[in-house]
């Protein structure tokens, strides 16, 4: 397969490390998300382009249309979470209270 | 001859209010007198009854026909009406003679005066009435007249107060009493006693309970019961008069007047024994620490009310009757002579500021004395031969022990509290101020209550033997039911003495939750007359105020749906957070398997 192709894969995959392992900040696993979307989105953009095939060209913006609501879920999280402890370490989480 | 006289009793009072000389001073003396006949007068049909034990039913203006309904002016002339007529008059007559002395300085004495008089014969009309819509014309004028004698002193906002409580509780008395004119009307088309009684029908416990319910309001019974001792603001004649012998004694007596229809319901007798026997318990217990003299006489007519009460559950109307005779005697007597002191120490009714009037007022502390033993029953004086009878009976008939229990601590209570208010009044150092002038040399003092004296000695004795006995008492008893009565009065009394005798060396502390339990009447009139207000008010200003936005701006959407889902989520989940354990073995279980299948 084309070696650009790869390339962008290997970025997905090491995002999606990077997000999964974490150690105390819960905003460095937000982080690495964008970074999976961002992967995801020039893979995406860059396959219509080369199949030539015009109308899969809406295929990435609706798939930023849903990472944009999803970051801002994420980081509505993340306020709360800083609003009741005043940092995001992931250790404060321990509480199960609604 | 029967009924011209009775007819005569009647407008002798009332053509004394026609005349209308209210500005003359000799109309007090007038209506003085005029009472005076009446009350000779009634007592020769009352004899005539004795000799012959004839009743008679006089019915002589048809007033008018709707549809099937025949209403008439008609009197009954029965063994009730006809013994309660004369004592009625007795009283009153004492009493208009005690309230030229104690109204003496009032400038409209003579409006008083009218006022009793009217109050007298709405009394007559409801005893006499032989239909139920005279009974209730009687009953609701009882009902106006305590109204206006209440609130005399209208100037005081308590006594505005009590007049308008003792109002409402009768009227929500007067609601039984009108489902019961309904019902008979409906189901018997009559309002006639006659007929009620001859077609005896079955199923007479919804109109019976209306009635329970207009004579628990007229005869301030549990539930219904503050206005009795708020209706003390009025001047002490009215109290004497109205609620102490014969206002309150309307319900009894219509309760009394109904006893063919409650001999057959069984249902509606365990009702007023209850409500009879809660009734005197409780106001026993209030009436045991308070400390105005004339609210401790009420709280003790409404324990003798509750007394009654339980009589008629015991299927034995007629000792009622002669126990409300007797008691309008003494209790008359009791309260014109607190009236006496209260007038002596210059309208002072606190007992805690009386004492040592044993020697300085000998015939109102003879009055006292004499009153309060008739009141516990003390043998052979009037209350004996009503209350004895009550008390054996009550020992011996098939009723709810729990009920016969309480009716004997109440009784016990009676010599408690009158036993408080002879050493308070009485006896001791004097605690009011010196320099009030005691003086009892007025005839118009004097006269009434040594004619109340008299009667409170011999009244029981002449009514016991001069009526026929409708129902065997139960002669023989065991000996300790026998003197059942006897020996909790002399428990009462010897508690009692005790208990006073150590106020004098007792420090003074906290009072405990019992005392003032019993001061503020038992908390009833402190929590139901704010509770229904409040309720109301607090419901009407959130409807107006808070409700529209709260619920549309609030409630509705945001935060019904933050605790929709919070409730959702918390019932639903079982994690535990362990956010970075789920996190690296999601990672594992990928690398396993893509190691796996490579």
């Amino acid at each position: 397969m084309p070696y650009i192709y790869i390339n962008i894969i290997l970025a997905f995959v090491i995002s999606l490390i990077g997000t999964l392992i974490y150690r105390s900040h819960l905003i460095s696993s937000l982080l690495c998300l964008e970074g999976m979307i961002l992967s995801l989105f020039t893979l995406n953009a860059l396959l219509s382009l080369n199949i030539n095939f015009a109308l899969s060209t809406i295929v990435p913006l609706i798939l930023l249309v849903f990472a944009a609501c999803e970051a801002a879920v994420g980081l509505a999280l993340l306020i709360i979470i800083s609003n009741t402890y005043g940092l995001d370490y992931v250790q404060n989480l321990n509480l199960l209270q609604c | 001859t029967l009924t011209l006289t009775s007819l005569i009793i009647l407008t002798l009072p009332i053509t004394t209010t026609l005349l209308q000389n209210n500005k003359t001073n000799c109309f007090l003396y007038t209506t003085k007198t005029a009472v005076t006949y009446a009350f000779a007068i009634s007592l020769i049909p009352t004899l005539l009854f004795v000799q012959s034990n004839q009743e008679a039913y006089i019915s002589n203006w048809h007033w008018m026909t709707i549809y099937t309904l025949k209403l008439s002016l008609s009197f009954k002339l029965d063994f009730f009406s006809l013994t309660f007529m004369p004592i009625a008059l007795f009283i009153t007559w004492s009493i208009m003679e005690f309230s030229l002395w104690y109204m003496h300085s009032d400038p409209h004495i003579n409006r008083f005066f009218k006022y009793l008089l009217l109050f007298l014969i709405t009394m007559l009309i409801l005893v006499s009435a032989n239909n139920l819509l005279q009974l209730f014309m009687g009953w609701e004028g009882v009902g106006i007249m305590s109204f206006l004698l209440i609130s005399w002193w209208h100037g005081r906002t308590d006594a505005n107060t009590a007049a308008l409580q003792a109002m409402l509780y009768n009227r929500i008395g007067d609601m039984g009493f009108i489902m019961m004119m309904a019902w008979f009307i409906i189901h018997l088309n009559s309002w006639e006693f006659q007929q009620i009684f001859l077609t005896n029908p079955k199923n007479t416990t919804l109109p019976l309970l209306g009635l329970l319910l207009a004579s628990a309001g007229k005869s301030a019974q549990f539930g219904l019961h503050p206005w009795l001792p708020s209706a003390m603001e009025g001047p002490t004649p009215v109290s004497a008069l109205l609620h102490s012998s014969t206002m309150v004694m309307a319900g009894v007596f219509t309760l009394i007047r109904f006893y063919p229809l409650m001999e057959n319901n069984l249902t509606i007798q365990t009702l007023t024994l209850c409500l009879g026997a809660i009734t005197t318990l409780f106001t026993a217990i209030c009436a045991l620490t308070q400390n105005d003299i004339k609210k401790i006489i009420a709280l003790s007519t409404s324990s003798q009310l509750g007394l009654m009460m339980v009589t008629i559950g015991i299927n034995q109307p007629h000792l009622a009757f002669i126990h409300m005779c007797t008691h309008a005697f003494f209790k008359a007597m009791l309260f014109l002579s607190s009236g006496s002191i209260i007038h002596n120490l210059n309208n002072e009714q606190d007992i805690r500021k009386m004492g040592g009037l044993y020697k300085t007022m000998p015939i109102t502390s003879t009055a006292i004395t004499i009153g309060s033993l008739a009141l516990t029953g003390m043998p052979f004086l009037t209350g004996f031969y009503s209350k004895d009878p009550i008390i054996e009976t009550a020992n011996m008939s098939y009723i709810n022990t729990w009920a016969l229990l309480i009716t004997l601590i109440a009784v016990s209570m009676t010599a408690s509290y009158s036993t408080r208010i002879i050493f308070f009044a009485l006896l001791g150092q004097p605690r009011y101020p010196s320099l009030t002038q005691i003086n009892e040399n007025n005839p118009y003092l004097v006269n009434p209550i040594k004619r109340l004296i008299l009667g409170s000695i011999f009244m029981g004795f002449f009514i016991s033997m001069n009526t026929i006995p409708h129902t065997t008492p139960q002669m023989t008893m065991p000996p300790h039911l026998k003197f059942m009565a006897l020996a909790v009065t002399l428990l009462g009394f010897t508690v009692a003495t005790e208990l006073n005798n150590m106020t004098h060396n007792l420090m003074f502390k906290q009072p405990s939750r019992m005392h003032t339990f019993s001061t503020t009447l038992g908390y009833y009139p402190i929590t139901t007359h704010r509770i229904l207000p409040y309720l109301s008010l607090t419901m009407s200003q959130n409807l107006a105020t808070t409700i529209m936005d709260s619920i549309w701006l609030e409630k509705m959407i945001p935060k019904n749906l933050t605790t929709m889902q919070k409730t959702a989520a918390s019932l639903v989940s079982n994690q535990k957070g362990l956010m970075k354990l789920y996190f690296l073995s999601f990672l594992l279980s990928i690398t396993l398997g893509l190691l796996i299948a490579l």
